[in-house]
């Protein structure tokens, strides 16, 4: 017996959970370095170009895990390369109009290089299971979708055990409470930096496979992760992981419930009166003040 | 210093940046020496392949008759406006083909809304439109005389399929999941009234963005309510990705849209999914038993090996074309803009021409009239998907396949 409260709530912690990926990106980077990316979307569209790259040469199981792994790697490489380059230089700068800008200005830059190589045509990255579904009792989903949820949660688990159980791990976020004391007790910031910004990146990477497994490729993907994960670090806290999590699956899960019981015409306004209320009533966010990762 | 290099880094990646954001290339011919036709289209975004589509019918159109010797021993240059599908982009594009460009005439065209207020802005300017694709029926009837259109309006093309729905398919519960635009909710009103006539009980309206790729949540709904039909006005990439989700969530209906999604891209996405989905297409393959039609897909062949043309390819083609006629018909160019533009805009009133589509001839209001879509279903055929027409009997050439539930499809 299926029911459809269930189902959306299914539905809605699937899309959630990759809004979550990028939304760690987004407030890790922003935890640690006080930058705003605004092209964080850009660089899942990114990597579901690397998947599409690789399916091209690997089809099925191998070329869906090869895909995540490449992208982890290859955008987490280009994490590093843009931060030392493109915002390092500006960091010791006193407004935050320069950082902004200068994200913006890379967002437009990925976008059309991305236009520039594949061109408009959206792509599919294809599904190694064919489209198999599954019953959970409740509700139905495609194979696919459920394997996205696992998966996303298994990174999410793996990067929280890598921030409290290595030395790194929690450089990073000794960094991210106190910088000058971090200085002090001998943490290469610079360091932490590139690794903080490239593991941000490598997130939005992983969640940018998953964009493109679930839904389609093309440059212009890049705008909607973006705004979603910025929707989600302001409802769970800028700079707190905890609430990147759960604020990715809270606005799913809103988004598909609004839609289903409220109006279908507004679903995506959902995100932004959210914001609106949170900003009102509690500008920190859900979780509490700013924490360090 | 360091950071002095790393601005003037920043500074040069912003120039290289604006410098890619012109998707259309800006022509600065010198003047006179081409014959300069605006297009518009969304040829950015997830539109970006039908644009494309309808852009090489253009290219076709534009190299046979420049390598004829174009018109009036100039050769014809295509000045391409990107609309992004919004509103606010179409006006800017078309106003800087008008002014800036100095364009005789504007043509291309998709989106409904787009043209809509694109064409509004041409007759305030007194250039003419012509428009390729857009359906809404407000286009040609608010008495602007400079904006004609060269395909069928909404009504022309589900008129078709109001027959099919009355006399074949004579659904009990009907649903509506639309594209939020012009172009959806035009559809949208048409097929509303057509159910209240057949008796249909209409058990929800749904919409969705251009540009959304998650549907689940309206899927969902529609699995609840199992409507016998549902109609689904939406482009390529929407369309696909609904048919993907669709399964994914085993949702069976008798989808019935309008035959703008069936483009290559379309089938290369869903595949073998999109079996039985309906329309009402004007593609050129349906219809070659008309000579324009079979030569023109037979020249699009040979320009584009391996390409299939699709409906936009057929409308661009055609578009183009009857815009090149009637400024041949208008005269050479005087060199007064204004004075050229008028003679093109009655120079296409009376627009008598044979092309894929069939014949075009525009009535009073500017909507070509005697060019009429065919109803097609997505059948496979060894587990590939294919248009076939399926009403009235006449002009059929399959019979209509009720959809079978998912588990049930031999094709996977």
């Amino acid at each position: 017996m299926e029911s459809l409260l269930l189902q959306q709530i299914l539905n809605g912690t699937v899309v959630g959970s990759v809004y979550s990926l990028v939304a760690i990106g987004l407030t890790m980077i922003f935890g640690v370095m006080k930058i705003s990316n605004f092209a964080q979307g850009d660089y899942s569209m990114a990597g579901a170009y690397v998947a599409v790259l690789v399916f091209a040469f690997l089809p099925g199981w191998l070329g869906w895990i090869g895909s995540l792994l490449a992208a982890a790697a290859l955008i987490g490489l280009l994490g590093v390369f843009t931060e030392k380059f493109v915002f390092r230089p500006l960091l010791d700068r006193s407004t935050d109009i320069d950082i902004i800008m200068v994200s913006i200005g890379l967002f437009i830059l990925l976008e059309n290089l991305a236009l520039l190589f594949f061109h408009a045509t959206p792509r599919m990255i294809p599904d190694p299971f064919g489209g198999a579904t599954i019953r959970l009792g409740f509700a139905s989903t495609s194979v696919m979708r459920l394997v996205c949820l696992i998966f996303s949660f298994a990174a999410i688990a793996l990067l929280e055990l890598f921030l409290n159980r290595t030395k790194t791990g929690v450089a990073i976020r000794a960094t991210s409470e106190n910088r000058h004391a971090a200085l002090l007790m001998g943490i290469d910031v610079n360091r932490i930096y590139g690794i903080t910004f490239g593991m941000g990146t490598a997130m939005a990477g992983i969640g940018g496979v998953f964009y493109g497994t679930l839904f389609a490729v093309y440059p212009m993907m890049g705008v909607m992760p973006t705004l979603k994960a910025f929707i989600v670090t302001i409802l769970g806290g800028m700079g707190n992981l905890r609430g990147a999590i759960f604020g990715g699956l809270i606005l799913g899960v809103a988004e598909t419930l609004g839609g289903t019981y409220i109006s279908m015409e507004y679903k995506n306004a959902v995100g932004f009166v959210i914001i609106i209320l949170v900003l009102l009533i509690r500008p920190s966010g859900l979780f509490g003040r700013r924490e360090s990762l | 210093m360091k950071k002095r290099s790393s601005s003037s880094i920043f500074v040069l990646l912003f120039a290289f940046s604006l410098m890619c954001t012109a998707v259309s290339p800006q022509s600065h011919a010198a003047e006179d020496t081409t014959i300069k036709i605006g297009i518009l289209g969304p040829f950015s975004g997830s539109l970006a392949f039908n644009a494309g589509e309808m852009k090489k019918g253009m290219v076709l159109a534009l190299d046979k008759v420049n390598s004829e010797g174009g018109i009036f021993g100039k050769q014809i240059e295509l000045i391409y406006g990107d609309t992004e599908c919004k509103p606010d982009k179409g006006v800017a594009a078309v106003k800087k083909l008008i002014t800036s460009d100095g364009v005789l005439a504007v043509g291309g065209g998709y989106c409904s809304s787009v043209n809509i207020a694109s064409t509004e802005v041409a007759n305030i300017e007194k250039c003419p439109e012509v428009v390729a694709i857009a359906i809404s029926p407000t286009i040609t009837r608010r008495g602007f005389e400079y904006v004609f259109r060269t395909s069928p309006d909404s009504p022309m093309f589900l008129n078709g399929i109001n027959r099919w729905v009355e006399q074949v398919k004579k659904p009990k519960t009907v649903a509506f999941f639309m594209e939020n635009t012009d172009y959806g909710r035009d559809g949208e009103k048409i097929w509303s009234e057509e159910s209240k006539k057949i008796g249909a009980k209409e058990l929800d309206h749904l919409y969705f963005e251009i540009g959304d790729t998650d549907f689940t949540t309206q899927i969902s709904k529609l699995k609840g309510l199992s409507p016998d039909t549902t109609f689904n006005i939406a482009s390529t990439t929407e369309a696909a990705l609904i048919q993907k989700q669709a399964r994914e969530l085993n949702f069976v209906t008798q989808w019935i849209g309008v035959g703008g999604q069936f483009t290559e891209a379309y089938f290369n996405m869903c595949g073998a999914t999109c079996e039985y989905a309906m329309g009402s297409s004007l593609e050129p393959t349906l219809n070659v038993k008309n000579p324009e039609c079979a030569a023109f897909v037979k020249a699009y062949a040979e320009k584009y090996p391996g390409a299939r043309p699709g409906i936009f390819s057929g409308q661009g083609y055609d578009n183009l074309m009857v815009i090149i006629d009637a400024i041949k018909r208008a005269g050479k160019p005087t060199g007064d803009l204004q004075k050229d533009r008028d003679r093109v805009r009655d120079a296409l009133k009376t627009t008598d021409v044979k092309l894929s589509q069939g014949e075009i001839k525009f009535d009073e209001t500017g909507q070509v009239y005697t060019v009429t879509p065919s109803v097609v279903q997505v059948q496979l055929k060894d587990c590939r998907p294919e248009l076939r027409v399926i009403f009235p009997p006449d002009l059929a050439t399959s019979e209509y396949q009720s959809p079978k539930p998912w588990d049930q499809r031999s094709c996977k």
